[in-house]
């Protein structure tokens, strides 16, 4: 039995066995960067790691702070620009990226802008920055959803996933055939596509967490693999290798964030 | 360079200068290095009616909209300052109806500059997004915000958006020289198409340098000097944002904002006293160094790691070796010159 992780820990790693070696791989800001961290050091030595704002084959040394953050890495391979970045993705240069989800529907279509009403909205998300395009042209798209809901429509339809199921994705004419979420992480397990349907479907679930948990926050009659198992229990170099590389990704946002004021408030006081 | 006109000048004069009421101003900065003292200085001058433009919204929009400075937003990301219960700026102003903002994905709005860049009236993104609500909700562009035309070598469907040209881009890099040779380094982000789209170009910078500096590195340069209009030195100028090789973020001076920009009094607070209470950068890294001390400051100066110098060196610099004789024909100047005369090149 390997030591005791924390539920953090086991979703980077979750995310982190997405990627596969001689990947091409999009990471996007908190979890999925320590996760490329992680991919790259244990499983995916190959993997080309890259970020949007331009910086290209890139190994993280520390956990990034934002998607524009050459303070991590001791330099890089290469320098290009955003343009560049999309546009490599839209000619298929791209094998995986990787979102954060504020609202999902059933058929992976994602909501980062706004709960309520767009114009008057009653809580502003960020806004699609890459991810619109990103799910778009990349050829597999993992989803992370930490905060966010499972609902029946989008308040904000801000990224494309398998628009109305079936075929319509690859009907639409708007996208590679075959490109598409593949995966959801939530905090109580993992999520594939039908692969004919196309509906999200639960395919593993966590430690400590039942099917009528995971069900409770799904506003349809969510469908369960067959062969629906538990999430693997992480192994000490897996466990090792996140507390020491982000100790806060192990805590967690809440309580790193609340470790991380009463460092401050203790600072500030002098 | 023809003109050797230094445009090194006080961040208050450039702005002053620069950045008029009702400008389309272009935050130049994507996500890391934001031009802070620059952004502060425009809020200090009381400057209204802006439409803004910053690819990545967050630091810099929170403090402009904040302030009331810009009454449009394009952008493409936001800040949420505290999660689910916290709130921004720029959330709080679209509820008073006080900034009316659209949308884009990160590569549409930066192509829209490279268009204005490049001079193009528009050009063509990705199809993908025609399926989403970014395409079909629109605000003060209205028809504008997209068009769709047929490729008239495929007869396929193109998602296009108009090029922008901001009347003014601000913008922080790492060094300068004083006729406005700007290098900047690191995540190359959408930096080049932001200043270079805009019709006035005020760079602030952590250090200005000799010409020569710039002329031996000339791939780090992003930014010509014959399209500047201001150079403004200021160190620490991105504070609390980062400056690759410079300094890191400053997680203790970001922390106190991200708990003070949830609510509008709270943000208030802050600007009061980190913005219009400090006259310019010195007296805000004065009041910082005042209040809590130096460690803050030195424990993010960034340690040396160099770029390997790029060879830009030349076999020679003159077509005459060190025996005075043109390398090609052999000859000394006056032997070349007798021969032009023998025969007759020369008019007398």
């Amino acid at each position: 039995m390997s030591k005791p992780y924390t539920l953090q820990e086991l979703l980077v790693i979750a995310v982190a066995k997405e990627i596969h070696d001689h990947e091409n791989v999009i990471l996007g800001v908190g979890l999925p960067t320590t996760a490329g961290a992680l991919a790259k050091a244990l499983y995916a030595p190959h993997a080309t790691l890259m970020m949007e704002s331009g910086i290209i084959d890139f190994e993280p040394l520390l956990p990034l702070n934002h998607i524009a953050d050459a303070h991590s890495c001791r330099g890089f391979s290469y320098a290009t620009d955003l343009f560049s970045a999309f546009t490599m993705t839209y000619r298929g240069f791209v094998d995986v990226c990787f979102l954060g989800v504020g609202q999902v529907d059933k058929y992976g279509n994602l909501n980062t802008t706004c709960i309520g009403d767009y114009y008057k909205p009653t809580m502003r998300l960020p806004g699609s920055g890459g991810a619109a395009d990103f799910i778009s042209y990349a050829k597999r798209t993992v989803l992370t959803m930490l905060g966010g809901n499972f609902v029946e429509k989008l308040d904000y339809f801000t990224s494309p996933g398998y628009l109305d199921g079936g075929n319509s994705r690859d009907e639409s004419g708007l996208f590679p055939k075959g490109s598409g979420p593949t995966m959801l992480l939530s905090t109580k397990g993992v999520f594939r596509f039908d692969p004919v349907t196309k509906e999200i479907y639960l395919a593993q679930i966590h430690p400590r967490v039942t099917v009528e948990d995971v069900k409770k926050d799904v506003p349809w009659d969510l469908k369960i693999a067959s062969d629906l198992s538990e999430t693997p229990r992480p192994t000490d170099e897996e466990i090792d290798f996140i507390r020491c590389f982000a100790p806060a990704m192990s805590a967690g946002r809440e309580l790193a964030m609340e470790l991380m004021i009463a460092n401050l408030m203790k600072q500030s006081k002098g | 360079m023809a003109a050797e006109i230094s445009k090194v000048m006080s961040v208050r004069d450039a702005i002053s200068k620069f950045v008029h009421d009702g400008d389309e101003l272009v935050i130049g900065n994507y996500t890391v290095g934001s031009c802070a003292e620059l952004v502060y200085e425009v809020v200090r001058q009381g400057r209204k009616g802006l439409t803004l433009y910053s690819q990545s919204g967050i630091f810099d929009v929170e403090v402009l909209v904040g302030a009331g400075s810009a009454a449009r937003l394009v952008s493409t990301y936001v800040l949420r300052a505290g999660g689910k219960k916290g709130g921004s700026a720029v959330e709080r102003a679209m509820n008073a109806g006080t900034l009316e903002v659209e949308d884009y994905t990160n590569f549409q709005y930066n192509a829209r500059l490279v268009a204005g860049m490049h001079g193009f009236s528009y050009i063509q993104v990705l199809e993908g997004a025609m399926a989403t609500d970014l395409f079909r909700k629109r605000s003060f562009l209205g028809e504008n915000k997209y068009r769709v035309i047929k490729c008239p070598y495929t007869g396929k469907d193109q998602l296009t958006v108009p090029a922008a040209n901001p009347d003014v881009c601000i913008v922080h890099v790492q060094r300068a020289d004083k006729f406005g040779n700007a290098q900047y380094w690191g995540a190359l982000g959408s930096v080049a198409a932001a200043a270079l789209a805009s019709k006035r170009i005020v760079v602030s910078c952590e250090e200005i340098v000799e010409h020569d500096v710039i002329q031996s590195s000339p791939h780090l340069t992003i930014i010509p000097a014959y399209r500047v209009d201001a150079v403004c030195e200021v160190p620490w100028g991105a504070n609390p944002t980062e400056v690759l090789g410079y300094y890191n973020i400053d997680q203790f001076m970001y922390g106190l904002f991200l708990m003070m920009d949830g609510t509008a009094d709270g943000l208030k607070a802050w600007m009061d006293e980190w913005v219009y209470g400090c006259e310019n950068r010195a007296a805000y890294i004065d009041h910082y160094v005042q209040k809590f001390g130096s460690k803050n400051l030195d424990g993010i100066r960034c340690k040396p790691y160099y770029s390997a110098p790029a060879n830009y060196g030349s076999a020679f610099t003159s077509r005459w070796d060190k025996d005075g004789r043109e390398r090609a024909i052999g000859m000394t100047l006056a032997e070349f010159e007798q021969t032009l005369k023998e025969r007759g090149k020369l008019y007398e």
